[in-house]
């Protein structure tokens, strides 16, 4: 696998050979988009917060790898943690950042003595950019993931979204101009500095499969070379991106791209893929979804902390067998609105896995509907 | 900048927000969590809009070249009905019929829900306090009570708690508003939508007064209320009602209307002889104003160690209190405990002011009911009475006469002018012409002067807002402040923005309240306190001297160090 390579800070000594918009263009011209689920060109990121002014600027590595069914960021920091370093310490250099946070999932406490392993290897290299690096432990909210949540949370308040204007790159954290990269996006420059680099995904790869795991294939495979490599022993039905990215009925044919998934009304994200086969109820998974939404939402805006209980409370009832027909148009209702109207990435996308659901597996919906079609119900 | 709003072109000049374009032109969008003097939070999502054909928060998107902007699509008026769906679920005791922001809103955009389905219901309500009520079942989360209280005041005394559907308003660690070391200006009362942190409400203690025949029930009015009443009746902002506030008072069955303005001039003699005698006797300066129960009980909890930099005067509301139940008492023929004293402020804290333990000179309270400008209203309003229609009444005599000095106790700066214009007579002995101190007038956060008086330099700063306060004081600790004399109130704007008065409180009401006040001042033939002839008549006959013993026992209090509790509760006398 191509991220298990370790180049061993020969691309970080490269890079400083060259002047610091030379290492943005190279990113830009490899062609890297964030791996954390937005697909922004990282490259384009930098130059933002490069061309910012100021002494003080701020690299946050997103280590809080919430979603469910993804855990390529663990795969890293497990088993190449001096590559995550190396990729930081080149976008530290790129951006003129001196100051930087790995912000780490509460629940990956275990990786921590890793990184604080690979950050000691490589101190020097690090004091010779004038780069401080530490880790930050998140407290165990999906929310924290968002950029500006994370901002936040270290800065010491409650995990809530910020709003953007202005973005980070501006008036990011502490008020300083931030860069903020996902753990993958930041080990794949010194590949692309190193020169041998291929645009690979990493796919984590879960669900009704033999052989779960952290898959890298070409940007151009597609869900049949990904499945195959699963090995599921029974005949699969829909693939879930994630609890975020919703889910498509499984076709061998299709490409696990950004754009091949959102042709069917859903979104590849962090390439979180989860088999589902045909024995599993899909009204089922978009309820424990749901419950996972109600859970995770922060509070912070109308949409997604009332709607998405409202959306689970039908889940509830159509998975116990007491749903009624207007259920259906009703979910779709709150889904579109939750997805139109939350504040932030968690809110807008918490329905994608429901109006998905809805367009290609309505029939399963319809018939826990049929059931009981006569029963008074509450609102 | 050109932008196109429901198919109408528009030429944009500045950066603004989509929410606030559109009330500038005249377009309607609702909204719940925005407040114009406040940070943009987004949370309600009531203000959603298309742009572009995209669903964004008016609020927080500024306005951009060539935008297109839909605020009444047949999405997003649907949207809307969804929202106010689940924010009726929020609210467990809505009514319809209710005058707040968001029934008034419910109302206007016709919006059904299922009540009292949802999130928050069955919560203990709050009533810890004397001076305001925590109601979260009805409670939508919109945020602005904890923007004023941690941004504006810097009390931080409520903040969120838990998250998601669990989400709630609450002070630190579950506690009840009394532990929480809140000052009670109520602020948050004033911005809040629902009434779910709201004054705590007197009006029948008070109609139960009225209708017992042995008591006689007098009545104060602060000087900020007069400007604000009429808002209450959707009047103008910026009308002097003292004649017709008076009227109102009369025909709700009050026996006696008089005026705390009378007890303002009264502060001003008593502080300003303190004044003089601080500086005459290096005693602790600066002296800090204490009319502002807020500020006060701030002080207590956060600044304990500048206490002795508090005037030892009581506030005019407990000096009319003091008063009224002995000397006018006297004056009257009546024992002071067939006196019910109630006074109308601008202000939530006074409510607890009275509760205070060295507040009963008379042996029982010196004042028996506080209610706010807009609990008054409210009676009114349930009352049918109509002020447009009613017409000017004097004050009672004895109590009831004042001067612009008093007058200005309304506004910030209003206290430190009135001292000026009585402690430079009194430092110079004559009758000087001088009326107007423009430089401690203004909306301006902090505001300093130095005035020669007599023949010293007299060195004065106002802060309001309790944000601004805590950078005099944190200054004033580190003794890096060499002034004489600090006036500080609680709310922006002082009493005239303060958490009891009329809904919505903002910049531009506050500044043509403010404009209001300075009217009032100017078209009264006194303009100084110790030329009152009321107040001539008090020391006379029964004070003797400003800052005699007599004066002292019943015109002076003492403050407690709340430093280690944050309480209410222990209030144990230094």
């Amino acid at each position: 696998m191509q991220i298990l390579k370790n180049t061993k800070f020969k691309a970080f000594h490269k890079a400083l050979s060259l002047s610091a918009e030379e290492v943005i263009e190279q990113v830009k011209t490899s062609g890297l988009t964030g791996r954390g689920g937005a697909h922004f060109p990282t490259g384009l990121k930098w130059q933002f917060i490069h061309k910012e002014k100021g002494p003080d600027k701020i690299l946050i590595c997103n280590a809080d790898e919430g979603e469910p069914g993804t855990f390529k960021d663990r795969f890293i920091i497990r088993n190449n943690p001096e590559l995550l370093i190396e990729g930081i310490a080149i976008a530290a250099y790129a951006i003129g950042a001196n100051r930087g946070y790995i912000y780490l999932r509460a629940e990956y406490k275990n990786l921590r003595p890793h990184l604080e392993w690979a950050i000691k290897n490589h101190q020097n290299e690090l004091a010779q950019i004038h780069f401080r690096l530490d880790i930050f432990m998140g407290q165990g909210a999906y929310i924290c993931g968002d950029e500006t949540a994370i901002m936040n949370s270290i800065e010491g308040y409650r995990g809530e979204p910020r709003s953007k204007p202005p973005y980070p790159a501006q008036l990011g954290l502490f008020g300083l101009p931030t860069c903020i990269n996902n753990v993958t996006t930041l080990s794949n420059v010194p590949l692309i500095i190193d020169g041998d680099w291929s645009d690979f995904r990493l796919f984590s790869l879960s669900g009704n499969v033999s052989k779960p795991g952290v898959y890298e294939l070409p940007p151009d495979s597609s869900a049949g070379d990904l499945l195959a490599l699963g090995n599921p022993s029974k005949p699969i039905k829909a693939l879930f991106f994630g609890c975020a990215g919703g889910c498509v009925p499984y076709d061998p044919k299709l490409k696990l791209s950004k754009e091949g998934v959102a042709d069917q009304g859903a979104m590849i994200g962090s390439f979180a893929v989860i088999a589902v086969d045909e024995d599993q109820s899909i009204p089922a998974i978009c309820r424990n979804i749901a419950e996972f939404f109600v859970h995770e939402s922060c509070g912070g805006c109308t949409p997604c902390r009332e709607g998405n209980v409202k959306v689970l409370n039908i889940l509830n009832r159509l998975t116990s067998g007491d749903g009624i027909p207007e259920d259906i148009d009703r979910l779709i209702a709150w889904g579109n609105f939750i997805q139109d109207c939350a504040f932030c990435g968690l809110g807008q996308t918490s329905n994608n896995h429901v109006l998905s659901a809805l367009t290609h597996f309505r029939k399963e919906f319809e018939e826990l509907c049929k059931s009981s079609s006569m029963k008074p119900v509450t609102r | 900048m050109q932008v196109v709003i429901n198919e109408t072109r528009y030429q944009v000049e500045e950066e603004t927000s989509i929410l606030q374009l559109c009330q500038m032109l005249g377009i309607k969008i609702p909204h719940l969590c925005w407040h114009p003097d406040l940070t943009p939070e987004a949370r309600c999502r009531m203000c959603v809009v298309e742009v572009n054909g995209h669903v964004r928060a008016a609020c927080h998107t500024p306005v951009c070249d060539d935008m297109v902007i839909e605020t009444d699509s047949e999405k997003i008026r649907n949207y809307r009905q969804l929202n106010l769906e689940l924010l009726l679920d929020g609210d467990h005791t809505f009514n319809l019929e209710e005058d707040n922001e968001f029934s008034r809103l419910v109302r206007e955009l016709n919006a059904e829900g299922s009540l009292g389905n949802g999130r928050t219901n069955g919560a203990n309500i709050d009533a810890s306090s004397p001076a305001l009520i925590r109601d979260m079942n009805r409670c939508i989360l919109c945020g602005k009570c904890i923007q004023v209280c941690q941004f504006v005041q810097q009390v931080n005394a409520i903040g969120f708690s838990n998250r998601g559907h669990d989400m709630e308003i609450c002070p630190v660690f579950g506690k009840s508003i009394s532990e929480a070391g809140c000052v009670y200006c109520g602020q948050c009362a004033n911005v809040c939508p629902t009434g779910a942190i709201r004054e705590k409400d007197y009006i029948e203690e008070v109609k139960a007064a009225l209708l017992d025949p042995s008591k006689m029930v007098v009545v104060q009015t602060a000087p900020a209320v007069r400007v604000t009443l009429g808002e209450t009746q959707n009047l103008e902002p910026g009308q002097v009602m003292t004649g017709r506030m008076v009227s109102a008072l009369r025909k709700l069955g009050f026996d006696r209307v008089l005026d705390t303005n009378f007890a303002a001039d009264l502060t001003i003699l008593e502080e300003g002889t303190e004044l003089i005698h601080r500086i005459q006797y290096d005693k602790p300066l600066p002296m800090i104003t204490s009319c502002c129960p807020g500020w006060i009980k701030f002080a207590e909890h956060y600044y304990p160690d500048l206490i002795p930099h508090l005037s030892t005067c009581k506030s005019p509301q407990q000096m009319f209190g003091a008063i009224v139940k002995s000397y006018y008492a006297q004056k009257i023929g009546k024992r002071p405990s067939d006196i019910v004293c109630v006074s109308i402020m601008p202000c939530t804290a006074k409510k607890f002011e009275i509760t205070r333990p060295s507040m009963n000179v008379s042996g029982r309270r010196d004042v028996d009911y506080v209610l706010t400008t807009h609990e008054l209203g409210r009676w009114l309003n349930a009352e049918h009475i109509d002020l447009k229609r009613l017409g000017d009444s004097p004050f009672d005599p004895v109590m009831g006469m004042s001067t612009g000095a008093a007058a200005i106790f309304g506004s910030t700066g209003g206290v430190m002018e009135a001292a000026l214009r009585t402690v430079s007579d009194l430092l110079e002995g004559v009758d000087l012409q001088r009326l107007d101190y423009e430089q401690v007038r203004g909306a301006k956060g902090i505001k300093e002067s130095a005035l020669t008086l007599g023949n010293r330099e007299i060195r004065v700063a106002i802060a309001h807002g309790l944000g601004n306060a805590r950078i005099l004081m944190d200054d004033l600790r580190k003794g890096t402040s060499d002034y004489h004399f600090i006036e500080i109130m609680a709310c922006p704007g002082g009493c005239i923005g303060g958490g009891g008065q009329p809904k919505p409180t903002t910049q531009s009401t506050i500044k043509k309240r403010m404009e209001a006040i300075y009217n009032a001042d100017r078209s009264l033939p006194i303009r100084k306190s110790h030329q009152n002839p009321e107040i001539q008549a008090l020391y006379e006959t029964y004070l003797g001297q400003p800052g005699s013993d007599k004066a002292h026992r019943l015109l002076h209090t003492r403050y407690n160090n709340r430093k280690k509790t944050l309480g209410d509760l222990k209030d144990l006398e230094i």
